[in-house]
């Protein structure tokens, strides 16, 4: 039987930003559509209201030529509409089977058999009689997605399924979704990733700032013209150039170890690497591999032993992040909001966060306003932070300016190792565009750059030299040039 | 129909005006109440709140409930801007006076100048001391900072009691449980003939000026700000969170001592039982009330002070209990809390929709 989805003349408008402005779009089973847009496009929106997360303002939504009425998730699972979030909805304690039983209406019977169905027909394996906790992501997914088949749904909708899975658990996942679209289920695909769309969908839809920019086949598109419908801009494409080899070292780190009290954290062992002059390392990993442990041993937030980190010649193992600053490191935390900067403050009080010696800040435990006010105008203007008003909140500042603020407050002391954690994470492409070449034009100036990420393509972009981290342990560290994604995934994943 | 909205950011007058608008739905609900039992409301609130002050006794009445209310809630304001909750300011107060009381003992005989600063320094060692408890447990042992510093007030307050009963009762007293009068040297001096206020009202002024330069001014409150704020941020930025903790208990547990001191060496002069109507307590609401601001705080504790009056007047005059000024208290407090969903959310008034 054929299903058809179609949504009309939908709108959303929140105080102050349209999320979805007079959307219509039609789907029909057999195919796998994209909803392709940068953060902040509204696509999220869109498949809330698909799911009855959020009821439009306006609009109606039909399937098959019913109108539904979807006032909330409940309605969306009586009307065959299975969605996967981004961020799992399990419970960790809970075993697989325990977790797919609360959300089958409580039919007990037969379940276990019609699980076992499913996962023999898509080649899935998962001992159903662990609790969740011990799964890996790409695992925790399928568990998702058997949750939405026991109800044999009409519609399926994935949320940026793959920022949470290796190579390899991307390629069995789009296996699985081709699989679904050919027995009649309708696939929508949420994403800005643009390669994956090319590989795997047939048709897509781009927003931006809340409109449904265009639909087309994807036959007729490629990575560049989809980028610059979802930009709404000719993007330039940024390639760096091979650094020339310095041989002159500015950080070693040596058999650094770290064992956490805190059993949600990653031990780190064994860690060894160095890092010379206007070069860039990259360390990849699926998230949760003990990036952020490392960060903060980088960063010295943890304190490691003194002749563990060796930095310009001077054992700085045991220092904090502040004394760390005078010897012109520079760090950029991954949580832009928590941690980085505090939203309920002004921009340039958290200029005032990265207080060097010789900035004078603050004089004899006084605050030096007009000193900070005067430095978070060259940041703001140096760095392209939209905005005039140093006065603002820095909660009002978008995710890219937010970080363009941060970067520049980093860099303004001209450091000669900047420390970054997924810098990009969660912006839009012109300002991840504006991030890489700051990143690039750093390496230039014959400064370094050690960045930990979990996007891969940024990695191979803007490295020099790139290692993989997995469950604490980094693996060897690698030319650019001789690594390809594919091989990272295989790392990425734990294989030798 | 009426139709509640989220703002996009919390308004900076409704953030002023809230406080004005609890006070006068505590006027209405209390009027309403005096109603209920019997009374002529504008009658009673009249006797509440503003017969206690038309005189000059009654307003250098005012200033004397108002200062311990001051002095404890600004250093309060310190923990609650960081996100610590210290609720045991009353114990704090009981145990500076406890110490300063202590000292004033030793030197009952002797006069000179050196006594008094030496009692009022030993009243904001002791508050600070017994602050040191609640903050030393939660930042190295994880505990609840409300139930230890909550708890650590009755513990306090039964040393106090042996105290006074026991080892310090005054020879000469016929086992009353006070303790001798302290020598004059010992007690804060007044400031009018007549009249009780005295010079614990400088304390509070000077808390409340210093306490506005270090949280605004220096780079020691800026760290204290970021580190309430997010403690993750503070290790970022490489400030010691911990010590900041444990400096704004302190901070807060030296204010409520001076408070305790500002008691027994103003209007009691010795020790006893009952040296705190729960100062301590009532100071919580004027933080809040006064926005943790030291302007606001000031203001909030000459409103709160009139509660205590007017339940003294109102048992004098209606014979009505005077714990109807806890009532009245509570009443701020809930008003206050609840108008605060006003910060957050707008209430808009849009034609019936068909």
């Amino acid at each position: 039987m054929k299903t058809n989805l179609k949504i009309s003349n939908v709108t959303k408008i929140y105080p102050g930003c349209v999320a979805n402005d007079n959307v219509s779009l039609e789907f029909n089973s057999g195919r796998i559509y994209a909803l392709l847009g940068e953060n902040g496009a509204g696509k999220s929106t869109l498949v809330k209201i698909l799911s009855g997360v959020i009821i439009p303002d306006q609009g109606e939504i039909y399937l098959n030529k019913n109108n539904l009425k979807l006032n909330s998730p409940l309605d969306a699972k009586k009307n065959d509409i299975g969605m996967v979030f981004q961020h799992f909805n399990l419970f960790e304690t809970l075993s697989v089977f325990e977790n797919l039983i609360i959300d089958s209406d409580g039919q007990r019977e037969g379940l276990r058999g019609k699980i076992d169905t499913i996962m023999k027909k898509y080649n899935f394996s998962i001992d159903l009689d662990i609790p969740v906790l011990n799964l890996s992501a790409g695992q925790k997914q399928k568990v998702e997605i058997i949750r939405c088949l026991i109800r044999n749904p009409k519609v399926l909708i994935m949320d940026e399924p793959t920022s949470v899975l290796t190579e390899q658990e991307t390629i069995e996942l789009f296996q699985s979704l081709k699989k679904f679209s050919e027995e009649g289920i309708l696939i929508i695909y949420i994403t800005h990733k643009l390669k994956e769309v090319m590989q795997l969908c047939d048709e897509v839809a781009v927003m931006r700032r809340g409109k449904l920019v265009s639909v087309s086949e994807i036959k007729n598109e490629n990575i560049e013209s989809l980028a610059n419908k979802m930009v709404g801009q000719n993007l330039k494409t940024i390639k760096k150039k091979k650094a020339k080899t310095s041989s002159d070292q500015l950080i070693k780190i040596t058999n650094l170890n770290f064992t956490s009290e805190d059993p949600f954290e990653t031990n780190l062992t064994d860690i060894n690497f160095s890092v010379n002059r206007g070069e860039c390392l990259g360390i990849a990993g699926i998230s949760g591999n003990g990036q952020s442990e490392l960060f903060q041993v980088l960063s010295g937030e943890i304190i490691s032993e003194k002749n563990s980190i060796e930095f310009n010649n001077n054992y700085i193992g045991d220092l904090s992040p502040q004394e760390r600053r005078e010897y012109l490191m520079a760090f950029s935390p991954e949580d832009r909001l928590e941690q980085a900067a505090i939203p309920q403050m002004k921009i340039f009080e958290n200029v005032a966060l990265n207080n060097f010696k010789s900035s004078n800040f603050f004089n004899n435990g006084l605050i030096n306003e007009n000193k900070i006010k005067e430095h978070s105008k060259k940041i703001i203007s140096d760095f392209n932070v939209n905005t005039d008003n140093i006065e603002l909140k820095s909660q009002f500042l978008s995710g890219g300016n937010l970080q363009k603020l941060i970067i520049g407050r980093e860099l303004i002391t001209s450091p000669d190792l900047l420390i970054c954690f997924n810098p990009t994470w969660g912006l839009d492409v012109g300002a991840i565009n504006y991030i890489h070449e700051t990143l690039i034009k750093i390496n230039e100036q014959n400064k370094s750059i050690i960045l930990i990420s979990t996007d891969t393509d940024e990695l191979l972009k803007l490295s020099d030299k790139i290692s993989v981290i997995h469950k604490g342990k980094l693996s060897k560290i690698m030319n650019s040039e001789e690594v390809t994604s594919e091989k990272l995934g295989i790392l990425m994943g734990g294989a030798d | 129909m009426i139709k509640i909205v989220k703002r996009g950011q919390p308004s900076r007058a409704i953030f002023f005006f809230t406080p004005v608008l609890a006070i006068f739905l505590t006027l209405v609900a209390g009027g309403l109440i005096f109603f209920i039992l019997g009374f002529k409301p504008f009658e009673a609130l009249k006797f509440f709140f503003i017969v206690p002050i038309a005189d000059k006794y009654g307003f250098s009445e005012l200033l004397l409930k108002a200062t311990p209310l001051c002095l404890i809630a600004i250093g309060l304001s310190f923990c609650f801007k960081s996100n610590n909750w210290n609720i045991g300011a009353e114990g704090q107060l009981t145990f500076g006076a406890i110490v300063s009381g202590g000292v004033a003992l030793l030197f009952y005989e002797q006069e000179g100048f050196y006594i008094l600063p030496t009692v009022i320094l030993a009243g904001a060692i002791g508050g600070m001391l017994y602050a040191s408890i609640p903050a030393i447990l939660k930042t190295y042992f994880n505990t609840n900072e409300i139930l230890v510093s909550l708890m650590l007030v009755y513990v306090s307050k039964l040393i106090l009691d042996y105290l006074v009963v026991g080892p310090w009762s005054n020879p000469e007293g016929f086992n009353f449980p006070e303790t001798r009068q302290f020598s004059d040297s010992a007690k804060l001096p007044l400031l009018f003939e007549g009249l009780r206020i005295h010079a614990g009202i400088f304390l509070a002024l000077a808390a409340v000026v210093i306490s506005w330069f270090v949280f605004y001014k220096t780079y020691l409150g800026f760290q204290m700000k970021v580190s309430g704020l997010s403690l993750k941020t503070a290790k970022y930025a490489g400030y010691k969170g911990k010590k900041m903790i444990i400096l704004v208990f302190l901070i807060s547990g030296a204010c409520a001592g001076l408070a305790g001191v500002g008691e027994i060496t103003g209007p009691i002069g010795q020790l006893h039982r009952e040296i705190s109507p729960d100062y301590g307590f009532t100071a919580i609401i004027v933080a809040f009330l006064g926005r943790l601001h030291p302007v606001g705080i000031i203001f909030a504790s000459l409103v709160v002070a009139i509660t205590y009056l007017g339940a003294e007047t109102a048992q004098i005059f209606m014979q009505i209990p005077k714990y109807t000024g806890q009532v009245f208290q509570g009443m701020i407090l809930f008003f206050l809390l609840a108008s605060d969903y006003l910060l957050f959310f707008k209430i808009k008034f849009i034609g019936l929709k068909k």
